[in-house]
């Protein structure tokens, strides 16, 4: 979806309140006019909510409401498919309704592909997004190149260790950098993050539940900021990254160290779970 | 199509047995020839494959497959013969230039194997005014650095060969006539100021001895469209210097020029490591230039193309036996479909795709 870069933090209920249409955030500043107009009418909003994707902007584009993230494609637009098999199949396998779909689609308005969204065997979204991450200033050809030296380094060590090891232990060593780069950040996502929530003048730092899609930030976002500032001066991005990715595969490492404070800020702030409402 | 059965030649089969029927399969060198052999001149991505594989595995191409055939029907009476193995980027230029190297080392000639020649013209800090004649400027470094790669490489001849005259160093020093070449080198490495002399001197000894039969010569140069054209340095009033004035390129102009005989030339171009050169060019003509081609000329011109189906499949199944491509989806049709055409079966690109999948 196309978004516009606009400052995040002017109405960050609505970036919430977008995303995740069951948790609404608290309200930063107590009088901001437009924070409390939105909580009645986000709700109905929600209501309806339990709709396709491509709806969710025509569901929110209600008066007094300027959203955070918009795109410049109407509601009336369609995601593109983007798979070869859906394509290839001849006309006489498909079904009812996969043939309604199919004479639909023709008469939609469908949006563009984005340019990194392939039909290749070798994509994968959480490398997108972790390149996207990585990218400054617009550079992906940059970062796509560091993201490959980056699984090229893991391969190459991982192929090291094999050869220098014994029979029993090849079978244990993992080569395959993608099941590497998986299991990395799955194993450095926090279960459980810390919410600031405003009681009688004070902000406190009280423990909540996080959903999947920002269990998975934290994780990439925990990374690349500890590969950018935690290296030499003369150190490559790619070799740091390489380190530090197999060091999360083994739970060890200053990412899972960040993680597991993480969990004992929460623990420790466990008697303000009572100021979560949802 | 995938072609079943495809296997690799890994006995080690004596170089001078490659004939058409091992086109596209693999030999392996053993790793301590490798040292021996190549002490320099290997691609980098290649050296990094060897560590990761600890095999060193060349395909057998129809362009080397070419070479090896005339190289085996040289006659040694007749002026040297020059071999330019041309092509586009990343077709396996300097990887045939070492196959060739290889197997004239398993034949006993002596190799005089410059690595790139496009080091020699670019990017050098200290250039002295040379001893010998004052016009032209030493490079000590890069001709040290040589020395000591061409002393590993040809250890035995250095004792077998006679310097045939007497060469004065300083007031001090100086190499009487009948001595070993070893000491020729030696002094090259030891007194650094000396070291492109001491390169000149190799060059014209091993040009003299080449006719007498001793041994047979193969000259092989990297990038050598590095000695006719322009180099990025400057002198100390920023005005700019012509190849002609180094010491070791004015050498080796002397040792490409076919009026010796008693083996082979070889050349290899290359537009990676050019200066002021277009990135699209790679036919003689364009990157010799006009002094280079006519200097060079008669040559006999060898295209190295990108793979044909038969190589490529037979690449991939290299890699997958090392087990390299990890990627699940590597294995599959699609997949390699997907990887030829990414790659445009050209070799170098699909080195780099096959090293992050």
């Amino acid at each position: 979806m196309h978004r516009f870069r606009t400052p995040w933090s002017l109405f960050p209920v609505f970036r919430h309140s977008l995303r995740h249409a069951g948790t609404p955030r608290a309200v930063l500043v107590g009088s901001s006019w437009p924070a409390k107009m939105a909580a009645p009418a986000v709700k109905a909003a929600r209501a309806w909510s339990g709709l396709a994707l491509g709806l969710r902007n025509a569901v929110l584009r209600l008066p007094g409401l300027t959203q955070v993230r918009w795109s410049r494609y109407g509601p009336e637009y369609k995601d593109p498919h983007i798979d070869k098999e859906y394509y290839r199949k001849p006309l006489a396998e498909l079904t009812e309704e996969e043939n309604y779909e199919r004479e639909l689609r023709k008469t939609q308005l469908i949006k563009a592909a984005p340019a990194t969204k392939t039909c290749s065997v070798f994509e994968d979204p959480v490398i997108s997004k972790f390149t996207n991450m990585m990218m400054k200033g617009g550079n992906k050809v940059l970062a796509r190149s560091l993201m490959t030296q980056t699984l090229e380094a893991v391969k190459r060590k991982q192929f090291e260790k094999y050869h220098a090891a014994s029979a029993e232990e090849q079978a244990t060593i993992e080569r395959n950098p993608y099941t590497i780069f998986h299991q990395a950040l799955k194993n450095c996502e926090p279960v459980i993050g810390l919410v600031p929530i405003l009681r009688g003048g004070h902000f406190y730092q009280v423990p909540v539940p996080l959903g999947d899609r920002r269990r998975r930030f934290l994780a990439m976002k925990w990374m690349i900021t500890e590969c950018r500032e935690k290296k030499h001066r003369r150190m490559l991005m790619p070799e740091k990254l390489s380190h530090e990715l197999l060091e999360a595969f083994h739970n060890q490492g200053p990412v899972i160290k960040r993680k597991h404070d993480m969990h004992k800020m929460a623990e420790a702030n466990r008697a303000l779970a009572h100021y979560r409402w949802w | 199509t995938m072609l079943k059965g495809m296997t690799r030649l890994i006995s080690r089969v004596h170089k001078a047995k490659h004939g058409e029927q091992h086109e596209g399969q693999h030999y392996n060198i053993p790793l301590q020839d490798l040292k021996a052999v190549f002490p320099h001149g290997l691609p980098p991505r290649f050296v990094m494959q060897v560590k990761t594989f600890n095999e060193a595995c060349l395909m057998v191409r129809k362009p080397a497959l070419e070479l090896l055939h005339y190289l085996k029907n040289t006659n040694f009476a007749h002026p040297a013969v020059r071999y330019v193995l041309y092509g586009e980027k990343g077709t396996g230029k300097t990887l045939s230039l070492c196959h060739i190297i290889h197997f004239c080392a398993k034949q006993d000639w002596l190799i005089l194997h410059i690595p790139d020649a496009h080091l020699w013209v670019k990017n050098c800090r200290n250039l002295l005014q040379s001893t010998y004649n004052k016009q032209r400027l030493d490079q000590p470094l890069e001709a040290s650095i040589w020395l000591k790669n061409f002393k590993t490489a040809n250890e035995r001849f250095l004792s077998q060969i006679k310097v045939q005259e007497k060469y004065v160093w300083n007031k001090r020093e100086s190499t009487e006539k009948g001595s070993p070449l070893g000491e020729v080198v030696e002094q090259g490495i030891t007194r650094v100021r000396n070291a492109t002399d001491a390169v000149g001197i190799v060059l014209k000894e091993l040009k003299r001895q080449s006719s007498s039969g001793i041994f047979h010569l193969l000259v092989a140069v990297d990038g050598v469209n590095a000695l006719w054209g322009r180099t990025t340095l400057k002198r100390e009033d920023k005005s700019p210097i012509a190849p002609e004035e180094l010491a070791l390129i004015y050498n080796l102009r002397k040792m490409v020029k076919n009026d010796w005989h008693g083996g082979a030339i070889v050349l290899t171009l290359s537009q990676t490591g050019s200066v002021f050169k277009p990135r699209k060019a790679f036919l003689p003509q364009e990157l010799l230039g006009k002094e280079g081609f006519d200097t060079l000329d008669p040559f006999i011109p060898i295209l190295v193309s990108n793979y044909n189906p038969k190589e490529f499949e037979s690449c991939i199944q290299y890699y997958l036996e090392n087990s390299w491509l990890q990627h699940e989806k590597a294995h599959t049709e699609d997949g390699k479909k997907e990887l030829l055409f990414l790659s445009n079966t050209n070799p170098g690109q699909l080195e780099r795709l096959c090293a992050y999948l």
